[in-house]
């Protein structure tokens, strides 16, 4: 067996003529066949080997296999964790000069598009009216037909929409089209901000430089969300994390703009503009527009902006971003790209020279709209799409959906449903893209490499192979395409060829290029803009893209749903988001219906009341209100109904600054929210001290939360992990082991044989690194087979009051291991001048712990490693721990999510496959909560004695650490100072949650280093 | 169900219950001991480990490896078995049962012995590797001529082991998290 397929799965048909995964999936797993018979061990379960042993696995052992993520245009680097034929955990590959081993929470959930249970089983199509399934021979026949009908009939206006990727599909797509007389695709991305991608590429000659925000002394935002999914987003939480951690040196971060977004929420200062009055801003930087003016028009105060254009004049280097969709978006890009060119800061804190390409080639949405009135004359004889989903990402009044109509034939390669396949009449289903071959160059000069990581789920197949296929049948055609798939095709043009691409697979990069023949598209020509048409109503309406479900194509994946957002903490919802102050003038409260009117439509949905708005403004999320899109995305609304079609100059959609009517409907819904209260009521959760205080090394009190100045906080005693049993007055939960005094302390003596308590596994969270994205957030979900509870079926039917999407989590039946609360510090009365603390709370820990002695059962104990254990078997249910835990973070499974016969069911078929082998996957009853990722340590520990030695200090981490693109989170043992958590843990800035209460957790947090603005920092 | 049946069905559960629950815990607890189901295609351990001297691991590849111990591929039996076809009757009938298997591309639908309870983590390498034999948790299985539960794989079977009161003595964590997570 050559090295190569050493490397990769073997993919497709095995050489015996059977599908492996055919026998993977009953593998000695037969959980489901089980019928327990009283309470014994007896059942029918079967053990269903191989029929022939794939080489180089090891059942129990993972294997990873690197690749490259496919879900936004960055084009990080994974490597696919898989178990018995199945991927079951993706993480960041460290290698990777994109994500250096980061991972967000989109690319962790590209699992649950892999395993989605409505994804297309198979071809596809529509015969009377109604999508039938077919065969691939049939469904293929189908399809050359076609091309060959279309050659015939003017193969020049048919068009094909591909999902925005970069690498070598892109050109060999456009080879393949050529070939049949067609033109070059159109390569969309509705996330993209096509402004400042234009803007970028005329001022700096790529489409998105590198943001070296440690060069930086002053970043200012204009609308970019670089945090959020503004460009590369991986990377530049990284860069930015980085620089905020050297907090000496850190730049200070002003946001501008009418919605303050995650990374409005992590700047140190917000200037609540005007929506579209951004430009006002930056002429004011240039110098050619009077503070009174710009005060005028952006309804900002003349004397915030005065201290605004000083210390900006006065702070070099600096870095303008400008983003946020306005109808002037290529202009304030342009204008902020001039700026940076003026300060010097291009070289120095922008660098053109280390971009990223993943952004190179767009359509912009105006190609689209354009399309569509082409479509509507009939002038489009076959629409083909991959991936893209345009009758849902596009305005609804630019008409794509109802244009589709007028196409007689249309081509869908979605792996799943949407509105614009299911108005398809033949769908080719692609693979996952962790399912198929590809390659990607997002920095130049490095080939990131794309390669199956298991066998495909479906019948589905590569839409690389299926054109191929089709090539293969069209007599103009065949010539060019001898090679038997798209892999044979990719190796061709692989430097090395096959003995090269098989020793670059296991790292998942090369050094290289994929040439120019990749860069499909010429710059799209700047056009005039569409403008806006509506100018009257009483507010602005700002469309965003939701962080995590992005441009809708996340909306069927039930952890991007069940996590909250970052800022809103809303979950399963669509909200129209009102300034306090705005909403108390109209007699808003939270939930109230609010009737958001423009001349292209009305949306009637709840208002949430938050701080980061601009008065004059309302914002709606998009993403949520799918009618096709599979069970899970029906939750929310989608605002692109309402919004009417206006474009910048570079044919992006503009997303903010359209006028509507916004008033007080009738009627009222709870808020799906996982937040208790948006402020720390003094408590000191979410700490932080000013960088004047820290370098000065005083305390800092003002910080946590509510308190007077002067006043101690909680949580300013000194902190320290104590030797042996760690706690003093941990007796109670480990009864007379846990006695100091006693002779005999057990395991918890650091001196018994098992060694088991010279460890004491502990976690620092560094919350001036942490933005809040809540990556770790969704790494737990995958790694530790956290259910979603969230759905609509998965309800209790005893109060009928609270039903659809979210119903579980309004009546705090939520389920999360860990998660991000964010709190809130001034802006009391609904004022721009607030900070905001994000503290990622999972189980403390606690060396005391408060839900140990409460448990009648035992079944939460402190173990000698430092673990507050729980073990499920003893566990009756009581919830008396989860009254006693002051950090709230253990969670009751009310519905047996984990058990397949229930209505509740978590895990439909097959997002069961996803499940990690390590974890147990918890019944009705039980009490859950983090644990450290215990399978994580046992199995460091098991590797380590296997190999006959002592853990190595930061050997593993845990799944959210690993995760996580700010690196906020370590993981480690305290117990020896080899480790990198126990520096941390000495650091200044360290305090524990709640320490006033003598708990001594195992989680200890760095307070977050606020930097104020000049005028008033050294005051304190 | 009408009032009257109600009152009497809830306490006769409650009777039966701990009825059952008693009968369990005096019983030696898991009631599986001693399983001994027939499978299909009567297998020889006393052949192949007693006669023949093969290594348990020449089969179940990954006991001292993973937490899983493995089971043969339907490719691993017929690696000898397209040469050895058996040398009794009985033996050749059984040994063809296991050829129409392969010839029909099938696995071997064997029945599950050993299962521990639910929420337990059971790593074979570290058992393995720490030099309790197979035998120690399996029972004398190069003597059985149809495999059996030999022991009762109950927690306090576990932990007896753990806490070094077996013989030969072993000794090892006995932390709940051990196993249990």
């Amino acid at each position: 067996m050559s090295t190569e397929q050493e490397a990769s799965p073997a993919i497709g048909t095995a050489p015996n003529g059977v599908k492996r995964r055919e026998f993977l999936k009953v593998l000695g797993v037969g959980t489901a066949a089980t019928t327990m018979l009283g309470c014994s061990s007896e059942s029918v379960e079967k053990l269903i080997p191989y029929l022939v042993s794939p080489d180089q696995t090891v059942p129990g052992v993972s294997t990873y296999y690197a690749t490259t993520c496919r879900e936004c245009s960055a084009g990080c680097g994974v490597m696919a964790e898989t178990r018995d034929g199945r991927t079951i955990k993706l993480e960041g590959n460290p290698d990777h000069p994109v994500n250096r081993g980061a991972l967000c929470a989109r690319g962790q959930a590209a699992l649950q598009g892999l395993y989605n249970p409505d994804r297309y089983r198979g071809p596809m199509v529509r015969r009377s009216g109604q999508l039938q399934s077919v065969s691939w021979d049939e469904a293929l026949q189908i399809f050359a037909q076609k091309l060959g009908e279309t050659r015939s009939r003017g193969a020049g206006s048919a068009v094909f929409i591909n999902q925005h990727e970069s690498g070598s599909f892109p050109g060999f797509l456009d080879g393949w089209l050529a070939g049949f007389g067609m033109p070059a695709h159109l390569s969309y991305d509705a996330d993209a901000d096509h402004a400042a991608i234009a803007a970028n590429r005329q001022s700096y000659g790529v489409a998105w430089p590198r943001f070296d925000f440690r060069a930086a002394r002053l970043v200012v935002s204009i609308g970019a969300d670089f945090l959020d999914s503004w460009g590369a987003m991986v990377p530049q939480q990284l860069d930015f994390a980085d620089a905020r951690a050297d907090y000496e040196a850190a730049p200070r971060l002003i946001y501008i703009g009418p919605r303050r977004s995650l990374t409005g929420l992590n700047a140190d200062q917000w200037i609540d503009c005007r929506p579209g009055s951004e430009m006002a801003i930056v002429r004011m930087l240039q110098r050619q527009l009077p503070i009174e003016a710009v005060a005028e028009a952006t309804g900002v105060s003349a004397s915030v902006l005065d201290a605004f254009g000083r210390e900006f004049a006065a702070t070099k280097p600096s870095m303008v971003l400008a983003g946020g969709g306005g109808a002037d978006g290529l202009e304030v890009a342009l204008a902020a790209n001039a700026l940076n060119q003026s300060r010097g800061n291009v070289g120095v804190t922008i660098k053109p020279n280390e971009g990223y390409l993943g952004f190179d080639g767009m359509a912009a949405p105006a190609e689209l709209r354009a399309l569509a009135e082409r479509m509507n004359s009939g002038g489009v004889p076959l629409l083909m799409v991959r991936g893209a989903n345009p009758a849902f990402t596009l305005p609804k009044s630019a008409g794509f959906a109802a244009a589709m109509a007028k196409v007689p034939f249309k081509v869908s390669f979605s792996s799943y449903p949407d509105e614009t396949s299911e108005l398809a009449d033949l769908i080719l289903p692609d693979h996952h893209s962790l399912e198929q071959w590809g390659d990607a160059e997002p920095v130049r000069g490095t080939i990131s490499l794309q390669q199956p990581t298991m066998d495909p789920v479906f019948d589905t197949r590569a839409t690389s192979d299926v054109l191929i296929a089709a090539a293969k049948k069209d007599p103009g055609s065949a010539a060019r395409y001898p090679m038997a798939d798209y892999r044979s095709w990719l190796i061709g043009r692989f430097p090395g060829g096959a003995a090269g691409l098989a020793a670059a697979l296991p790292r998942g990069i090369a050094s290289g290029s994929l040439g120019e023949s990749t860069k499909a598209r010429p710059v799209p020509p700047v056009r005039a803009a569409k403008p806006i048409e509506q100018s009257s109503g009483n507010m602005y309406l700002v469309v965003y893209p939701h962080p995590f479900i992005g441009d809708g194509r996340g909306a069927n994946k039930p952890w991007l749903q069940e996590i909250p957002d970052p800022v809103t903490k809303i979950c399963w919802q669509t909200v129209a988001e009102m300034n306090p102050v705005t909403a108390e003038k109209m007699g808003l409260a939270n939930g109230d219906f609010v009737t958001v009117q423009t001349s292209a439509g009305s949306l009637t949905l709840p208002v949430l009341r938050y701080p980061g708005m601009q008065r004059e403004t309302v914002a709606i999320a998009t993403g949520r209100g799918h009618t096709h899109a599979g069970r899970y995305a029906k939750a929310g609304f989608n605002p692109l109904e309402i919004l009417p079609v206006a474009e910048d100059r570079a044919g992006g959609v503009a997303f903010v600054s359209t006028k509507a009517n916004v008033s007080k409907a009738g009627g009222y819904a709870q808020i799906v929210t996982t937040e208790g209260s948006a402020r720390q009521h003094g408590r000191g959760i979410g700490q932080a001290i000013a960088i004047a205080d820290l370098k000065a090394g005083r305390p800092g009190h003002d910080t946590g939360g509510g308190a007077e100045h002067g006043e101690e906080m909680p949580g300013e005693a000194p902190h320290e992990f104590l030797p042996g049993l760690r706690s003093p007055v941990a007796n109670d939960a480990q009864g007379e082991q846990g006695d100091p005094n006693a002779n005999d302390k057990g395991m918890y003596d650091p001196n018994h044989w098992s060694g088991m308590a010279k460890r004491r596994w502990a976690m620092t969270i560094d919350l001036a690194r942490c933005t809040g994205c809540a990556a770790c957030v969704s790494a737990c979900y995958a790694e530790n087979n956290i259910p979603t509870v969230g759905a609509d079926w998965q309800t209790g039917k005893v109060l009928p009051d609270k039903t659809g999407f979210g119903a579980n989590i309004l009546r705090s039946r939520e389920m999360a291991w860990i998660r991000i609360e964010r709190y809130y510090e001034g802006g009391e009365d609904g004022g721009a001048d607030f900070d905001t603390r994000f503290v990622p709370m999972m189980c403390q820990h606690c060396g005391n712990a408060p839900c140990e002695p409460v448990c009648p059962v035992y079944a939460t104990y402190h173990s000698p490693d430092g673990l507050n254990v729980q073990v499920y078997n003893r566990c009756v249910g009581t919830r008396y721990c989860s009254n006693n835990c002051p950090y709230k973070v253990r969670y009751f499974n009310w519905f047996g999510y984990g058990e397949p016969a229930r209505a509740q069911y978590a895990f439909p078929e097959p997002l069961n496959w996803q499940l990690n082998p390590d974890v147990t996957v918890r019944g009705k009853g039980v009490m859950e909560k983090c644990t450290f990722c215990v399978q994580r340590i046992r199995e460091a520990e098991n590797r380590a004695t296997a190999e006959k030695r002592e853990l190595n200090p930061d050997e593993f981490t845990t799944a959210c650490a690993a995760s996580c693109p700010s690196r906020a989170i370590v993981f480690g043992d305290a117990a020896d100072a080899n480790w990198t958590v126990t520096q941390l843990a000495k650091d200044a800035r360290a305090y524990h949650v709640f320490e006033e209460l003598n708990t001594y957790t195992a989680v200890v947090y760095l307070k977050k280093v606020s930097h104020p603005t000049p005028a008033t920092a050294g005051t304190a | 169900m009408n009032l009257r049946s109600r009152w009497f069905a809830v306490p006769g559960f409650v009777c039966i219950a701990a009825l059952a629950t008693m009968l369990s815990a005096y019983s030696g607890a898991s009631s599986s001991e001693g399983n001994s189901p027939v499978q299909p295609v009567a297998f020889r351990h006393t052949i192949h480990v007693d006669t023949l001297k093969m290594n348990c691991l020449y089969c179940h590849f990954s006991a001292n490896k993973s937490v899983d111990p493995g089971l043969p591929a339907v490719g691993t039996c017929m690696g000898c078995h397209t040469v050895v076809s058996g040398s009794s009757p009985g033996n050749k009938a059984e040994i063809q049962k296991l050829a129409a298997f392969w010839n029909k591309k099938q696995p071997v639908p064997w029945v599950r012995i050993h299962k521990l309870p639910e929420y337990v983590h059971f790593p074979h390498m570290r058992h393995v590797n720490a030099g309790v034999t197979c035998q120690t948790c399996h029972g004398q299985i190069q003597n059985m001529k149809q495999v059996y539960q030999a022991s009762s794989l109950n927690m306090g079977w576990c932990v007896n082991c753990h806490i070094g009161q077996s013989n030969p003595p072993f000794r090892a964590r006995y932390d709940c998290s051990s196993c249990h997570y």
